[in-house]
């Protein structure tokens, strides 16, 4: 049974939009940041591009794992402030979830152990269940579980920062998702030229914007906070000239075991060109190895 | 007495401190009931009460869903709810890709497979069938 959603097109309330543009400002105004809900925080924080989904990727793709893309230079006792620690919190949650998807459970006990310092140091240690982590780590045949456990515990993390007005810690540990993700995807299509990847990369200018209103609030807060929000800053420029436009057309369905399956016919296209591919890669590449290095 | 007094303070406190690590038997039983090709992203949580007015589906939350990838959105509900869980997903145009309930056949699906074309910030709602109270878990998943 095939059906096709006609009538689903006429519901459109606003304009059809055929390009992705930043919004007229080049910077956020605080006022606005500051209308957000916590409800709309929340929101944000489950826009942003799970590095499982990466991962996932790299893996149809058939991309090799590597642990050159690893963040091993961190060391979990020498994280001296709130900030560094959530943001590498961030990072090496995104490599966990790198390791997860790769079944390198055995390698993940070593960034398990950092994340457990460090989340402990920031007192939400609580909300990572790291013994049911290790016991799924050591049968590959648990990865749906393991999956499920680790990206849970991040989350519970996420809503008790943001619950218990440390908003900036949670903000920086998904700035510091982010930005791993944005890192491994950069440094393998780097070696690995690849369409589809390449194009993932290019989208990431849809939840940018998002990113920037999370961090903005705490713009000028401190220097390190500064300098960050400027790196955003920096990959927004980046992304300026970085085109996704649309084509038109409608979902298409058909039952399946039970289930409904959607196939999409409108589909994003993005436009990069060589040089401005490049340039995320090298911009990336300084920012993230600049955060670790501080660590 | 004063054994006693211990004895509860030691089971109090670990049990404020291992409260936090439970996760909701439902959210664990409805992502793993997505199937073994199915890898675990995201949950929420829905909480209903019943209400006359059903012009739109009442627990809306965004979500970013990236091109190229095929989603599964899994819908479970809790014992006590009086009505079934269902979802719609809209565009940032405001446009309905899809619902799992046909208002003209009164059919309910289970779950939804959705293989993505265009990335973009969707937003995804529930609510219970007939604006009845209900409680219930929608589990988003990655397949091949």
């Amino acid at each position: 049974m095939i059906i096709v959603f006609l009538g689903f097109s006429c519901r459109n309330s606003k304009s059809k939009t055929s390009e992705f543009v930043f919004p007229k400002s080049d910077s956020i105004p605080v006022s606005e940041v500051e209308k957000l809900s916590p409800e709309a925080i929340a929101d944000i924080s489950k826009n942003i591009a799970s590095p499982v989904e990466i991962a996932n990727l790299l893996q149809t793709l058939q991309v090799p794992f590597s642990e050159n893309y690893l963040a091993q230079s961190i060391d979990a006792n020498r994280q001296s402030t709130s900030f560094n620690k959530a943001l590498t919190l961030g990072i090496l949650g995104a490599d966990l979830g790198y390791l997860n998807m790769y079944e390198k459970t055995g390698s993940s006990l070593e960034i398990l152990s950092s994340i457990r310092k460090i989340a402990e140091d920031l007192k939400v240690g609580q909300f990572f269940d790291f013994e049911s982590i290790k016991r799924l780590s050591k049968n590959k045949s648990n990865l749906d579980s393991l999956l499920f456990i680790s990206i849970d515990s991040y989350n519970k993390i996420d809503t008790y920062l943001r619950a218990n007005d440390r908003g900036q810690l949670s903000a920086l540990m998904i700035i510091g998702v982010w930005i791993e993700g944005q890192y491994l995807a950069t440094q393998v299509v780097n070696v690995y030229p690849n369409k589809m990847l390449s194009d993932r990369i290019g989208e990431q200018k849809i939840v940018l914007n998002d990113l920037i209103m999370l961090i903005s609030p705490y713009c000028n807060r401190d220097p390190e906070f500064s300098s960050l929000c400027k790196d955003m800053q920096d990959i927004k420029d980046k992304y300026r000239d970085i085109r996704i436009t649309y084509t038109q057309g409608d979902p298409v369905s058909v039952e399946k075991n039970g289930g409904l399956t959607i196939k999409q016919t409108e589909t994003s296209v993005v436009t990069m060109t060589k040089e401005q591919l490049d340039g995320l890669i090298q911009l990336t590449k300084n920012i993230r190895d600049r955060l670790i290095s501080n660590n | 007495m004063k054994k006693i007094i211990i004895t509860l303070t030691i089971l109090f406190t670990f049990g404020l401190l291992s409260f936090g690590q439970v996760t909701d038997p439902l959210i664990n039983s409805c992502a793993m009931s997505a199937g073994s090709d199915a890898k675990y992203l995201k949950d929420f949580r829905i909480q209903l009460g019943k209400t006359s007015n059903q012009n739109d589906l009442r627990f809306k939350t965004n979500m970013s869903l990236w091109k190229n990838t095929k989603y599964r959105f899994t819908m479970c509900n809790a014992q006590d709810s009086k009505g079934q869980l269902i979802l719609s997903i809209k565009d940032d145009n405001n446009k309905l890709v899809v619902s799992s309930f046909d208002k003209k056949t009164g059919k309910i699906y289970p779950f939804i497979d959705f293989e993505c074309q265009k990335s973009g910030i969707y937003q995804i709602s529930y609510d219970f069938t007939d604006g009845q109270q209900g409680s219930g878990v929608g589990v988003v998943s990655m397949i091949k």
